[in-house]
């Protein structure tokens, strides 16, 4: 009886104290997710008042108007249309081309052995550790050159099909190596019973791995399209019309050369965030798969 | 709805253009005295964005195509996006004619030979331009490669209606005596007295520039900037020094604000002066006609009376052509026509939104400035007093030195004013530690 009491009383102690500790921990949680939101709720808002307003009484004022001004004016002045079909035209092509070739090294790096097989995907690998900010005049020199040689000065620089090409380039290490690990991860036994089975390698890989890789496929895809939709740099360096840039460098156009209203421009990083957004919320279970994947092998 | 109408017309000239192309084209060869001839079709690359550049730049851009029946592809890009890829984009497949500054962040692109030589242009509108001008579109080799628009003045900034309050007189506060004691005034009163933000890093440059320009004269300004002359002279601390005691006058935070907040401070009436670029000024006419009445603008005062109140910086923008353009010949004769007075009436033709004029300041003698208001002829007279013009101080040296080096050091300097022997060698071995120019 006095034990069982006495084991209680220890499990209630223990309860109490796992309790003290959760209640601990949730305010950390709490801290850190709020100082997470409020850059965001800060820009939201920012982006709810006039800037009339904030520089007649200051940043720190109580607002004399709350309305959507600010998101209206962003939206004609941004040009919507035009730079979110610019981002398309670049995101939509890199995206499919990254996962296309990515898997493609991928099945031949892990599904058949050959001498350099493990050299080849370290080369791709060790192609996502060079900073883009190293190899863009090389990067647009050649392009131009390429231009210049052609007698097409515009067939890769100042095309979105150079800025297709160089996302392609620079993901494709990633998708790689990300891809590789999951397909190691499938049984060998497939692939072997498919080979008996007198699958010819480009079968084996449209009808065996393709439809197996469907789900590491759609969280990459997820990433890759957060990335490249978000990417600004090379599309700065390797474009030189402003109409044909995408839609983070339309955010340009809110900031005026001698006036810059942040408002303003809170309600056009807002806009410009929404997509994301959208995919995310989607998506959200394959972004989080697509984080972790290829961390443990099954 | 004037800024409609104008679109409409542009668009009707263009379309005017396309249709009677031949005939305006053999017309405007006949005229070819007056200095157009048909050059063919050509792009042109806009600085801006904004709702009033853009509006002038139509303007001018239609009264071109009126006049020679050459079409110009209009390319706007936004100024910040546009200056850090203008190495790429001249060395790539720039517009014709593009716009630019005038000085050394002109010099710089001339002397790799990527901008086109303008001396042809300058042949023919040299005269309607002051000599200060022409030498700022000078680069290195002594051949023009620029041709000028307009400008804005530096100087000192304040609401007439606070200086009425505080029975202040302007033209009272010419020397730096006279000035610390309005600075005194102001803050017995609970104002600030000199509003300043160095965030940015590039704000305080202006106020380097100007008491260095008054204390130790224009030539040694631009020699040090030059790299002629030494920044552990004791010329440059004693700009220092005086500089030291403008720090009691201003708000505390300095360094936490940017130019805007350092502004705010003046139209919210809790700062008495600004030493700035009259170009902020669009933003007191954003807020009210009003609060752009009340600015107003005087030379800083005179340190050294060797100097007086002899040399202003006083940035000018232009244009420039791109040697890897498709159409050099096109784009001199673009700048002909704008730099030319029948160009700029154009652009000061050009109206905003509201069917009101866009104030700028041109660049050119021809200019009539019966239309300029109130502050944009105060801006005319502090300009017309000056004798030296430079441009700022990350336009007057090296990109690699001003933005990188001169930016922290003096934000360092507020930071610990006594450690300005420290600052001073640290910009001078900076320096000394520069590449070589290519």
């Amino acid at each position: 009886m006095s034990v069982d009491l006495q084991l209680a009383q220890a499990a209630a102690k223990y309860k109490n104290k796992q309790k003290i500790k959760d209640r601990f921990i949730s305010v950390f949680i709490g801290i850190f997710a709020l100082v997470w939101i409020f850059p965001i709720a800060w820009t939201i808002w920012t982006s709810l008042r006039p800037y009339k307003d904030v520089r007649a009484n200051g940043l720190f004022s109580i607002p004399e108007t709350l309305n959507f001004d600010n998101y209206s004016q962003a939206i004609s002045r941004m040009d919507l249309p035009l730079y979110f079909w610019n981002t398309a035209l670049i995101t939509v092509p890199a995206v499919f081309l990254t996962l296309f070739f990515g898997s493609l090294i991928a099945f031949v790096v892990s599904r058949y052995s050959f001498k350099w097989n493990v050299s080849l995907l370290l080369l791709f690998t060790a192609g996502n550790l060079l900073p883009a900010q190293l190899v863009f005049i090389p990067v647009f020199k050649m392009y131009v050159s390429l231009g210049k040689a052609v007698g097409m000065p515009r067939i890769l620089y100042d095309s979105p099909w150079g800025v297709v090409l160089i996302h392609v380039a620079f993901q494709m290490g990633f998708a790689t190596f990300v891809l590789s690990s999951y397909m190691k991860t499938v049984p060998k036994e497939i692939s072997e019973s498919a080979m008996v089975d007198g699958a010819s390698v480009f079968t084996h890989y449209t009808k065996v791995m393709l439809p197996l890789l469907r789900p590491a496929l759609a969280s990459l895809g997820v990433l890759m399209t957060t990335w490249i939709y978000n990417d600004f740099f090379w599309a700065l360096v390797l474009m030189s019309s402003d109409s044909k840039r995408p839609i983070t460098s339309a955010l340009g156009r809110l900031q005026g050369e001698f006036v810059t209203d942040y408002n303003l421009l809170a309600a056009g990083a807002t806009i410009a965030a929404l997509p994301t957004l959208i995919v995310f919320f989607l998506l959200r279970k394959q972004f989080v798969s697509g984080l972790t994947l290829g961390s443990t092998k099954g | 709805m004037s800024d409609l109408n104008n679109g409409i017309s542009r668009r009707s000239v263009l379309k005017g253009a396309a249709v009677g192309g031949l005939g305006i084209a053999a017309g405007g060869s006949l005229l070819a005295g007056c200095g157009s001839g048909a050059t063919g079709p050509l792009a042109y690359g806009a600085r801006s964005v904004d709702a009033g550049p853009t509006a002038q730049n139509e303007a001018l851009l239609a009264a071109y195509t009126a006049k020679t029946g050459n079409e110009v592809k209009y390319n706007a890009t936004e100024s910040n996006a546009f200056q850090n890829n203008l190495s790429q984009y001249l060395q790539g497949t720039p517009d014709d004619a593009f716009e630019w500054m005038a000085g050394y962040r002109m010099q710089f692109f001339a002397e790799q030979g990527l901008l086109a030589d303008l001396t042809g242009v300058w042949d023919t509108i040299g005269d309607q331009y002051a000599e200060s001008y022409k030498i700022a579109s000078t680069g290195l080799d002594g051949k023009q490669y620029f041709v000028p628009r307009s400008w804005y003045p530096w100087g000192l900034h304040f609401r007439k209606s606070m200086f009425q309050e505080l029975g202040l007189n302007a033209d009272n506060v010419t020397n730096w005596d006279e000035f610390l004691k309005m600075l005194d005034g102001m803050k017995k009163k609970g104002l600030i007295g000199f509003a300043a933000g160095n965030k940015g890093g590039w704000e305080a440059m202006g106020t380097f520039d100007i008491l260095n320009a008054r204390i130790n004269g224009y030539q040694f300004h631009v020699d040090l900037l030059a790299g002629r002359e030494k920044w552990t002279d004791a010329k440059v601390t004693e700009v220092f020094t005086y500089w030291e005691q403008l720090i009691p006058y201003m708000n505390t935070n300095v360094l936490d604000l940017e130019w805007d907040g350092a502004m705010q401070l003046l139209l919210q009436k809790k700062a008495g002066s600004m030493l700035m670029g009259s170009w902020f000024g669009g933003n007191f006419k954003e807020q009210s006609e009003a609060d752009y009445l009340d600015l107003s603008i005087i030379p800083f005062p005179e340190i050294n009376p060797a100097n007086g109140r002899d040399t202003i910086d006083a940035p000018i923008d232009g244009y420039c052509v791109a040697a890897n353009g498709t159409n050099n010949e096109g784009g001199a004769d673009f700048l002909k026509f704008a730099g030319d007075i029948e160009g700029v009436n154009a652009i000061l033709g050009a109206k905003d939104a509201n069917g009101l004029p866009i104030p700028m300041t041109s660049a050119n003698k021809g200019q009539d400035t019966s239309s300029y208001d109130p502050f944009q002829k105060e801006q005319l007279a502090v300009m017309a007093e000056a004798k030296y013009i430079t441009q700022f101080l990350d336009r007057d040296t090296r990109p690699d030195f001003a933005g990188p080096v001169v930016g922290p050091a003096i934000q360092s300097w507020f930071k610990n004013p006594k450690d300005i022997a420290k600052i001073q060698d640290t910009l001078q071995s900076q320096w000394d530690a520069l590449p070589p120019l290519a």
